[in-house]
């Protein structure tokens, strides 16, 4: 409760005075962008997908195998003992065993390929149903490898988020229809956690940063840096009912809104991190779609509206003179749909592209940078793992639930940033890499684009922790996130206009 | 400093604007908070001679009561759970994490804003207008006028925080660009200086960072690169012009469309410069004689109707603009190493045009049908660079583009006299 009285002339609510302002500075960002989403020039569109299917098995079954081996070894279920079987196909029926392979989800709702091509059907956009269940339990779950396939069965699967693509091992028996009954299940668990500070130089800092966790309020020299992430920007050309907001944003982060002490706090907000959907979508009614013009060399100057990305360009130039930006495309960008979506060009921003990085050989990255979606890197020595949102979205088709720091974790703990891709989410036809296997733990993982604000820290037994942040779109709920670089201690900061 | 309350004045109480903090600092070169200040003076000096002469809008910024109904009992202001609870939690709850409140609010419903604040950190008057706001998305308008404010000078003395780590693109390829086209006006690279200063205004330390990183800071890079792109190129062009006086130039509005394309002087919008843009000098690779031979030919036999139709010349050649493009002057043989003229070359990336030869068949003025090559340009951006071509930019000297211009029209013009005299 604050009362008028209580603060009228005080700090700004005086009359002018001579004192001058200290001028105040933002830290230095260190930032590393990995790159490991991107994907070639001369991209081929002829190979089969399967592949990415076998190369995610490869990579994550020895790391499966090893946490099914320690715990399974000596499993003895009604005098027999559980033996590893090596493929799917070798599982003999009454045989106690476990065997690893990729989850395939047979699903009512779920487009399938071989159905369009059976009718004859070509799509040229993604479909967009709201969830793949039918919620009648007509799906059916199967583990496949290279070898074939098995349905799975048992009451064990509803304990846990299971999707197509996720790699498990699973131990039981194979019943006489051929159905293999699940007694347990277990997942790759969390990767490897790399220290901080693996992949940059952490500046010289005289204090040991062990107690990361507990050191909450205790001494500190100077208050850490902080790094911003917003999403859902959507400017748009014709909705203006959150332009105010938008306008507040900026002037928040510029830090020329607020008093002196605050901006002091805002000045240590070293970084801002966009996670996608900047650009609104164009809307439905909007009159110059509804007309189908003829079109002459493929522009149309009355259909085509600049000014969602002109205003897009304003507010990353006001920004940009103080403040770095990473750049992710979200799905509604103008960058290529299917995942990972490359950066989206700089010549869309006629005036940050100025800010980019060098084109060719440069190797320090740009300090406005626009990346790749999803996108790795290092900030401020912790390895952030941040997508747009995709990813996500296309899980919770498959899962009749809302817990989506759930889907978050069990993310994790498959090792795999997009496990839907390519059945449900679109992807490039890898050949040669999969990098949607998680090689490094991150330390932060945020998911753009998301209905509301969320965030949780989960753990392994190995001691790795990440922290998880759902990133609320921003023209839904005028949130952004603030998150410590010490400490990776999340606040958010809501706007009202 | 009271120079704020005539601004105002004006602004808010005669001409019905509505100010941010942000519009005052821009017009009035003060600092941000300074300028919060002044509002609030300003309307608190307005409103106490005549009460609701002005109405400001406050900015909040705090810590709200917790009013969400999954509150828990543990969260207030730094209300942050233990991550252990929040890891055995079953169901994956999130975290409650402090949140800060910033909001816009008209001075009307200020107190009741208020009373919903657990604490105010920062209070200010965002905006003063002359009528009360009803809907904060009309003060869009008045935010933005910033935009139109703004100049990169002086930013440093308003703004409360800069950052000293920021660097920008070397523009190598604007900044040639610019130079290259200014060069023809005036052999002086002063516009790209101009214009790298301008960029690197906003802090001092821009040029610092710029230069560390790369061997050669922006402000030196333009300068002996345009000279290079401009200067010796028209020299070359005026020499070469001299040793070749038969040689007939192609007209500037045959090039004119393809330099636009390849937006290649993206300063000569203006018609000044046209008359100097860098010219080809059409050349075909066989036929050298008979085309030559030709052309004089024909332009004996016209000579004679010259006379009459220069009255109409001037009406005919707009219209007549358009053929020319179907026709164009008998070309002139080429050398192939001179057929590019590169405008920029950024690190390994190339852009410029590119001499080609087109097949063209046309219909000759004694109706048979001539197969001719005609010399075209192309723009190209190519990766590698290969051995470095002199970048060669041409400028026809006044008097001989004057006389091609007349000559071209005319060998058109004269066909249709031709026919229309029969």
């Amino acid at each position: 409760m604050v009362t008028l009285d209580e603060i009228a002339g005080t700090g700004l609510l005086q009359k002018p005075s001579d004192t001058p302002t200290a001028s105040l500075e933002r830290p230095e960002s260190n930032y590393k962008s990995l790159g490991n989403f991107s994907l070639p020039n001369d991209r081929q569109y002829k190979q089969q997908f399967a592949d990415i299917y076998f190369l995610r098995l490869t990579k994550i079954r020895p790391a499966v195998e090893e946490v099914a081996t320690v715990a399974w070894q000596d499993t003895i279920l009604g005098g027999e003992t559980a033996t590893k079987v090596d493929r799917v196909l070798d599982v003999r029926q009454g045989q106690l065993c476990w065997v690893v392979g990729t989850v395939y989800m047979e699903m009512p709702l779920k487009p399938s390929v071989l159905e369009d091509v059976s009718k004859d059907r070509w799509i040229s956009a993604p479909i967009t149903t709201d969830h793949y269940y039918d919620g009648v339990g007509a799906e059916s779950i199967m583990l496949e490898d290279d070898s074939g396939r098995v349905p799975l069965v048992g009451s064990v699967l509803k304990d846990y988020f299971l999707v197509t693509g996720c790699i498990i091992a699973v131990m039981g028996t194979e019943n006489s229809d051929g159905q293999f009954e699940v007694i347990d299940l277990k997942f790759a668990d969390l990767p490897p956690q790399p220290d901080r500070w693996s992949l940059s130089k952490a500046p010289k800092r005289p204090k040991v940063k062990d107690e990361d966790v507990e050191m909450a309020d205790s001494s500190r020299p100077q208050p850490s840096k902080k790094i911003a992430i917003v999403s859902g920007l959507e400017f748009s050309g014709t909705d203006t009912s959150y332009a105010m907001e938008l306008n507040l944003l900026l002037e928040f982060l510029l830090g020329e809104a607020l008093d002196p002490a605050a901006q002091a706090e805002l000045s240590q907000i070293s970084r801002l991190i966009i996670a996608g959907n900047s650009i609104a979508k164009p809307s439905e009614h909007d009159p110059a779609t509804d007309k189908k013009v003829l079109k002459k060399y493929g522009y149309d100057s009355s259909s085509y509206n600049p000014l969602p990305s002109q205003l897009l360009d304003t507010f990353l130039s006001s920004l940009l003179p103080t403040l770095p930006i990473t750049l992710l495309p979200g799905a509604q960008d103008p960058a290529n749909v299917s995942y990972p979506q490359q950066p989206i060009h700089p010549a869309i921003f006629p005036n940050a592209r100025t800010y980019t990085a060098t084109p060719g050989a440069s190797e320090q990255p740009g300090w406005f940078d626009s990346v790749t979606n999803p996108w790795e890197g290092e900030v401020e020595g912790w390895r952030v793992l941040g997508t747009g949102g995709q990813n996500l979205d296309d899980i919770c088709k498959y899962v009749d639930s809302e817990d989506r720091l759930g889907m978050m974790e069990a993310m994790c703990r498959w090792r795999c940033s997009a496990p839907t891709a390519p059945d449900t989410l679109w992807s490039y036809p890898f050949q040669d890499d999969e990098p949607f296997v998680m090689k490094d733990c991150p330390h932060l993982y945020f998911v753009g684009c998301q209905p509301e604000f969320g965030t949780k820290i989960i753990e392994s037994p190995q001691g790795q922790m990440v922290r998880l942040v759902l990133i609320p779109s921003f023209a839904a709920t005028k949130e952004i996130v603030l998150i410590d670089t010490e400490t990776l201690d999340v606040s958010k900061v809501k706007i009202t206009a | 400093m009271d120079s704020y309350n005539k601004f105002l004045a004006e602004n808010v109480l005669t001409e019905d604007k509505v100010i941010t903090y942000r519009v005052l600092s821009q017009a009035l070169r003060v600092h941000v908070n300074t300028a919060k200040q002044m509002l609030y003076e300003f309307h608190r000096n307005q409103n106490a001679k005549r009460p609701g002469a002005v109405h400001a809008t406050y900015l909040v910024y705090g810590t709200k009561k917790a009013t969400n109904p999954p509150s828990e009992s543990q969260d207030g202001a730094d209300g942050d759970i233990e991550m252990s609870s929040s890891a055995m939690e079953v169901d994956s709850l999130s975290e409650v994490v402090p949140e800060s409140v910033l909001s816009l609010v008209p001075e009307e419903q200020l107190k009741d804003t208020l009373a919903d604040y657990e604490e105010v950190t920062s209070i200010h008057v965002y905006s003063i207008a002359p009528h009360p706001t009803k809907d904060m998305a009309l003060l869009v308008d008045a935010a933005n006028q910033v935009l139109t404010l703004t100049t990169s000078e002086d930013v440093k003395n308003t703004v409360p925080i800069t950052n000293p780590w920021v660097r920008r693109r070397e523009r190598q390829g604007a900044a040639l660009r610019a130079a290259a086209a200014a060069a023809v006006v005036k052999p002086q690279a002063k516009p790209a200086f101009s214009n790298v200063k301008e960029e690197s205004k906003p802090t001092q330390h821009v040029q610092e960072a710029a230069s560390k990183p790369s061997t050669s800071g922006p402000t030196k890079k333009p300068a002996p690169s345009s000279k290079r792109g401009g200067n010796s190129g028209i020299m070359q062009a005026f020499s070469k012009a001299a040793t070749k006086p038969t040689k007939i130039k192609k007209e500037a509005e045959a090039t004119t469309p393809s330099g636009e394309d390849s937006s290649m002087q993206p300063l000569s919008d203006d018609g000044e410069d046209d008359e100097e843009l860098p010219q080809p000098k059409p050349r075909a690779g066989s036929g050298f004689k008979t085309k030559r031979q030709r052309e004089e030919d024909l332009r004996r036999m016209m000579e004679e109707d010259d006379e009459e139709e220069e009255a109409q010349e001037k009406e005919e050649t707009p219209e007549e603009e358009p053929m020319e493009e179907e026709e164009p002057p008998a070309p002139e043989p080429v050398k192939e190493e001179e057929a590019e003229v590169v405008t920029a070359s950024t690190d390994g990336r190339r852009r410029g045009k590119r001499r080609i030869m087109r097949k063209k068949q046309i219909m000759d003025d004694q109706g048979y049908l001539v197969t001719i090559q005609e010399p075209g340009w192309e723009s190209f951006s190519e990766d590698e660079a290969p051995p470095p071509t002199k970048p060669k930019i041409t400028s026809a000297a006044p008097s001989q583009a004057a006389k091609p211009k007349k000559a071209g029209p005319k060998g058109q013009g004269n066909i249709m006299a031709f026919f229309s005299k029969k």
